[in-house]
């Protein structure tokens, strides 16, 4: 499958909501990460799930506050990594 | 959970009767209690009365606290039973003199706290003690058996009391948690989970793991403990190199590197390096949305196992220690501790511990390990007097025998290192403090 950055946005945001985190309909693609709960377990459970359903596996150094600021951000480095290929 | 839902028995948790069968043992081998503390260095001020009172208030409304674990004809699931409850937990006052140079040397009260015999089959579930020094100053330690507060719910039920003292949080009753049975899989489902996670442990005793106190033995529980209190801008630094080698969610890989080196370190010096390094990791199950759960304890555990040749460089045993960690996600480890966890309810009291001392030739592990991040959430006051310090205090068995626990509280690292006196020496407790501080950068 060809992953656009709109694409990926979904495919995270969807992993995040369903199957990571416990939120309520506020939540959006521009929700603060971990204040909606992604601590370090939770973290690596969406890596793995990234992994899984996406392909890549995310680098550990890209895992910086700026990264994890919002599903949205993560997409955007996602995908810089995919086009780093 | 309001008081009003609260049912006449509350089951213990897979998690709590794992340290059931932990607390059996001390209770068999060690004459003692397997019981954690949680200590509170206080500035001058605080109205003993109403610390009391608010204690006392507390305990009317939250059963659990007074209720005596049960178990019918010693068969099927443990209880915190309702009816009949005990009286409120104490809370003792103590003089102190001048206040000691306490850092190297806690009170002997709070050791012999750690020590003392709690029955839970009468209710004896948790002891205050408060040190009241010359200026007014005061040390409170909260103790108690382990399976009715996990640290998570301990530092949970410290606040919850701030609160009730401050008017800010109804008298409703605390919460107690869920059940952490996970309804959603078969008993077959959950057998075969338990099998894995077995499958796991017989594997790690291919190396088997030594640990400071030796296999288990008779010997009185004497546990002692020191506590290093870093500067902020040591804490800072550290925290800084932490993040930047084992990632900005999961310091906590880091420091228990350096803990596993400091222990490498102890076994050298004597000796008796073991075949390899066994370490369980708590890892906090509370369900997502879930996070208030005060009572009874919410973990299962990530067992990691480092040969001594991979201790050797810090970024190595660290790159390690974190391949095991992502590989133990990866394989659902997680869940099938939990569900192995969750076969210690059915089990007579000591079996799950004596399971795990058979595979590891009468070890539990190599040591305790725990890293709580901030502390009390960094929290100012309790009961309107200033914090100066709070650590948290683990229970750990004589065998293995030493515990290092890290927190924060307000910018600065608190090292608690627990041992048992005679499985670590005085110079070895000396030596196993300046290696961590070393061994943390």
């Amino acid at each position: 499958m060809e992953w656009t950055r709109q694409t990926l946005e979904d495919r995270i945001f969807e992993i995040l909501r369903d199957d990571i985190l416990s939120v309520d309909d506020g939540f959006d693609v521009e929700s603060d990460l971990i204040a909606a709960g992604l601590e370090s377990m939770a973290v690596t459970q969406l890596m793995l799930a990234i992994e899984e359903s996406i392909g890549v596996w995310v680098d550990e150094s890209l895992l910086t506050p700026e990264n994890l600021a919002s599903a949205r951000a993560l997409a955007a480095c996602v995908h810089e990594q995919l086009d780093h290929r | 959970m309001s008081n009003s839902t609260i049912a006449d028995r509350i089951p213990l948790t897979g998690a709590d009767c794992m340290l059931r069968a932990f607390d059996w043992e001390v209770q068999r081998y060690h004459s003692s209690s397997h019981v954690s503390q949680l200590v509170l260095r206080l500035a001058p001020g605080l109205d003993v009365h109403r610390l009391r009172e608010v204690i006392a208030q507390t305990a009317v409304d939250t059963p659990i606290l007074r209720a005596a674990i049960r178990r019918r004809w010693k068969v099927g699931r443990p209880v915190y039973d309702m009816r009949g409850l005990r009286p409120e937990p104490p809370l003792r006052v103590h003089a102190g003199g001048a206040e000691s140079a306490w850092d190297a040397c806690p009170p002997a009260v709070f050791t012999a706290a750690l020590n003392e015999k709690f029955h839970g089959t009468r209710g004896e579930l948790l002891r205050f003690d408060l040190i009241r020094y010359d200026d007014g100053a005061c040390d409170l330690a909260m103790s108690w058996l382990h399976m009715l507060l996990d640290g998570t719910g301990s530092e949970l039920f410290v606040r919850a009391l701030a609160d009730v003292a401050a008017g800010s949080r109804e008298l409703v009753g605390l919460d107690v948690g869920s059940d952490s049975d996970d309804a959603d899989l078969s008993f077959r489902a959950r057998g075969d989970r338990a099998r894995q996670w077995q499958a796991f442990q017989r594997g790690l005793a291919d190396h088997l793991p030594g640990s400071p106190g030796g296999p288990l033995r008779r010997v009185r529980q004497d546990l002692h403990y020191r506590v290093t209190t870093l500067s902020v801008e040591d804490t800072a630094r550290i925290a800084a190199i932490a993040v930047q080698k084992a990632g900005f969610l999961t310091p906590v890989m880091y420091y228990m590197a350096a803990a596993v080196r400091a222990h490498h370190r102890m076994m050298v010096q004597r000796g008796a390096v073991p075949a390899s390094y066994v370490i369980p990791l708590p890892v906090n199950t509370r369900r997502r949305g879930e996070e208030g759960a005060i009572f009874r304890t919410h973990v299962s555990m990530l067992w990691f196992q480092v040969l001594p040749r991979q201790v050797e460089d810090f970024d190595e045993l660290l790159a390690e220690l974190k391949r095991q960690r992502l590989e133990m996600i990866r394989g659902g480890l997680v869940e099938s501790g939990a569900c192995a966890i969750e076969f210690a309810r059915y089990l007579p009291a000591g079996v799950f511990g004596r399971m795990v001392r058979r595979t590891f030739a009468g070890e539990l592990c190599s040591f305790f390990f725990a890293f709580t991040g901030s502390f009390l959430g960094d929290a100012e006051e309790f009961l309107g007097v200033p914090i100066r310090n709070g650590f948290h205090v683990p229970a750990v068995p004589p065998s293995p025998g030493s515990c290092a626990a890290m927190s924060v509280f307000k910018g600065r690292l608190n090292l608690t290192h627990v041992y048992q006196k005679g499985a670590v020496s005085e110079l070895e407790a000396e030596s196993f403090a300046a290696a961590m501080r070393e061994e943390l950068g």
